[in-house]
């Protein structure tokens, strides 16, 4: 088992003279569920677009599975899954050809039966398969995208918010998927604000506050993390 | 490095795009009413030359008819000389609106009867009439550019462009998958209507071949510059609007101010006599032959025409031979403007050519009007075959009107036709 498979070390990145992540330090073992907590702007997206290569860091290093960012970037993507923080796919394309097209962007070809229990196992009503994309609401659109993130059967699943706009019975569908994943052996590594839905599914939870790791959390045999120790922390410094 | 299913993918995708499709519609129409017109306009060109040979044998044969003497059969029979457009024409009629392609000459003075209808100085036109060439090379960029502009800033603005580039095998594939797509897919739109077009008129391979090699050239060229300018690094903050009104200012400057302005400073640097000058130094020295004395039109006229040298005495007032010599006469005195005229039009040209290397669109248009044969050089060349076909005309008549001999329809019967090897005979002559 590797247990190496995200790694940031003394990662800074910096926008125009504004440093979003100051020296973030934390690895991810295969299997395991991190979750990055923070408020708005505490630079969790950024943290998780420098593994993915759309952002250069200014100081560190970042690697997935043992491979530099900095210059294997092409083969990482290939083995990585990304789910983004506002899902935007085609609209004049169906939910399907969006998964079509963007799987075969990826070189891979899925049989349609394959992709419909993909969709089905996300939960995206059956009725909206073969409908228009312009039609869906944010939570259909964040059900394709996640079912995209499934089909790519990828080690690591890179998910920015992945709850934001699924009502609660999603939320709890989704959690349920995440753990059966990260239980067939593959690594997540999630950003959210949102404590609780983290403290669910997260095996260990970094808190990140202005660009710096204030606090880690872990849990503790299988009990969910203690929401209100990281609420604590989390409202000490957003409150 | 771009596969075939990277080129299916793009081409599935893009046909579901309804825009691009609507787009794409919209200039395989106009290809197919530039090719259309242009097959048209040369259709009608051909018709012309034909109706106008078949009216000029009987013109000639009932004016021939009608004369007694070999002086006023010269002088009442017409001559129909033409430049046919080539199979090729359709696709760049180029010069041939400008320069005329059909004259009716007689035995007279040659230079006015070229020149009469082309008072004006023709300029080097580019921005000219909408044929297959005017579609190439001025709107074909902004189609490129159209399409191509917004390549990844679309993305960005939609933001999908990090899931994008995220999935995808390798990002430059992506976006050069997608660019090769869509320029393929308007080099189809663009080309079937001219390949029916060719099919229609019969040009050979060779033509064909080279059309296709420039016209794909200057499509590749500007995939490549409006690529370059929407490239990620140099536009990452830019917006489409931004990186298209960039592309926009390529464009006129290629199109519009390179060819325009070099047009005017060309006219305004190379000194040309006009036709109309031409025409009229012919028409004087035609006109003021009648009360030079005679001796004087022969001198000149055997300074060139030794061979006539014992035949110049007169018995009356008029003559046919002295009228036809100070015919002559009048060709040689505007001969230095006709060669000026021609002279500075090739000079013209030539500077042309030269700037036209740094605007790709003006050297598109030349090389497609110079493989379609209706580029200046061919209007100059058309010119060159009046003067020897005239010419011919003169060797032929010279000895009959020189000699006094009897007058026989016989003896016309040997005349030049135009187009029928007057090549020879005019080089034994002038
Ligand atoms: N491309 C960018 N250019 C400039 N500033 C950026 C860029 N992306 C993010 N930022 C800034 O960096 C900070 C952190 O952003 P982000 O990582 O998206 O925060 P979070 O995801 O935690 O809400 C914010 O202040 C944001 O405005
Ligand atoms: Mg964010």
């Amino acid at each position: 088992m590797r247990e190496e498979m995200v790694v940031a070390s003394s990662l800074s990145v910096t926008f125009e003279q504004h440093k979003v992540l100051d020296g973030v330090s934390f690895k991810v073992g295969e299997g395991e569920v991190f979750a990055l907590l923070g408020g708005n702007g505490a630079g969790k997206s950024t943290a998780l677009k420098s593994f993915l290569g759309t952002v250069t860091p200014s100081g560190g290093s970042a690697s997935v599975m043992g491979l530099s960012v900095a210059s294997q970037i092409d083969v990482i993507r290939q083995k990585v899954a990304y789910l983004p923080e506002s899902v935007m796919l085609y609209g004049h394309l169906t939910g399907v050809e969006n998964i079509e097209y963007f799987l075969s962007l990826a070189g891979i070809t899925s049989a349609k039966d394959k992709i419909e229990s993909a969709l089905k196992r996300v939960a995206l009503q059956q009725d909206a398969w073969y409908r228009s994309l312009s039609n869906y609401s944010k939570g259909m659109r964040q059900k394709t995208a996640i079912a995209l993130a499934l089909l790519r059967e990828a080690p690591v699943l890179f998910l920015d918010e992945p709850t934001s706009g699924l009502d609660p019975s999603a939320i709890d569908e989704f959690n349920q998927l995440i753990t059966t994943l990260a239980s067939e052996g593959s690594t997540i590594f999630m950003v959210s604000h949102d404590v609780y839905g983290a403290c669910q599914i997260a095996h260990r939870i970094g808190l990140l506050d202005k660009g710096k790791i204030v606090g880690m959390f872990e849990r503790e045999g299988d009990n969910p993390i203690d929401t209100e120790a990281v609420h604590a922390s989390f409202s000490k410094r957003n409150g | 490095m771009i596969s075939f299913s990277d080129l299916k993918r793009e081409a599935a995708f893009l046909s579901k795009q309804r825009y691009v499709v609507f787009f794409l519609l919209v200039a395989l129409a106009l290809s197919i009413f530039s090719v259309w017109s242009g097959v048209a306009e040369t259709r009608a060109q051909i018709d012309t030359i034909e109706r106008l040979l078949e009216k000029d044998a009987i013109d000639r044969e009932d004016a021939l008819s009608k004369q007694s003497d070999y002086g006023s059969a010269a002088y009442y029979s017409f001559h129909l000389t033409y430049s046919e457009p080539s199979p090729m024409a359709f696709a760049a009629m180029g010069q041939r609106d400008i320069y005329p392609w059909k004259h009716r000459v007689r035995m007279l003075a040659i230079e006015g009867q070229i020149y009469e209808t082309d008072a004006d100085n023709p300029e080097l036109s580019f921005l000219g009439r909408f044929d297959f060439a005017f579609l190439i090379s001025v709107l074909l960029p902004l189609f490129v550019i159209l399409l191509l502009h917004d390549l990844r800033s679309s993305e960005r603005e939609a933001g999908r462009f990090d899931l994008l580039i995220v999935t995808a095998k390798e990002e430059k594939q992506l976006w050069l998958s997608r660019a090769l797509t869509m320029s393929l897919a308007l080099a189809l739109v663009l080309l079937i209507p001219f390949l029916i077009g060719v099919l229609v008129t019969g040009a050979s391979a060779t033509e064909i071949g080279l059309m296709l090699l420039v016209v794909l050239g200057h499509l590749g060229l500007w995939t490549i510059i409006t690529l370059f300018i929407g490239n990620p690094k140099r536009s990452s903050s830019q917006s489409s609007a931004r990186i298209a009104s960039r592309l926009l200012a390529v464009w006129l400057l290629f199109t519009v101010l390179i060819p325009v302005g070099s047009d005017t400073v060309i006219n305004e640097l190379v000194e040309s006599p006009s036709g109309g000058e031409i025409v009229l130094t012919q028409r004087e020295a035609v006109n003021d032959a009648w009360d030079v004395p005679f001796s004087e039109t022969w001198r000149a006229f055997l300074a060139t025409h030794p061979e006539w040298e014992s035949k110049t005495s007169m018995n009356s007032q008029f003559e046919w031979k002295w009228y036809y010599a100070f015919q002559q006469v009048g060709d040689q005195k505007a001969a230095e403007l006709s060669h000026g005229y021609r002279e500075a039009t090739q000079q013209k040209d030539t500077v042309a050519s030269i700037v036209a290397l740094f605007s790709p669109p003006m050297l598109t248009q030349r090389l497609m009007s110079s493989i379609a044969g209706t580029n200046i050089s061919s209007s100059l060349a058309y010119e060159q075959r009046v003067r020897d076909y005239h010419a011919s005309l003169r060797s032929f008549y010279y000895p009959l009107l020189f000699n006094d001999g009897e007058f026989s329809h016989q003896a016309l019967s040997g005349m030049p036709i135009f187009g029928e090897s007057q090549a020879n005979e005019a080089e034994s002559s002038d």
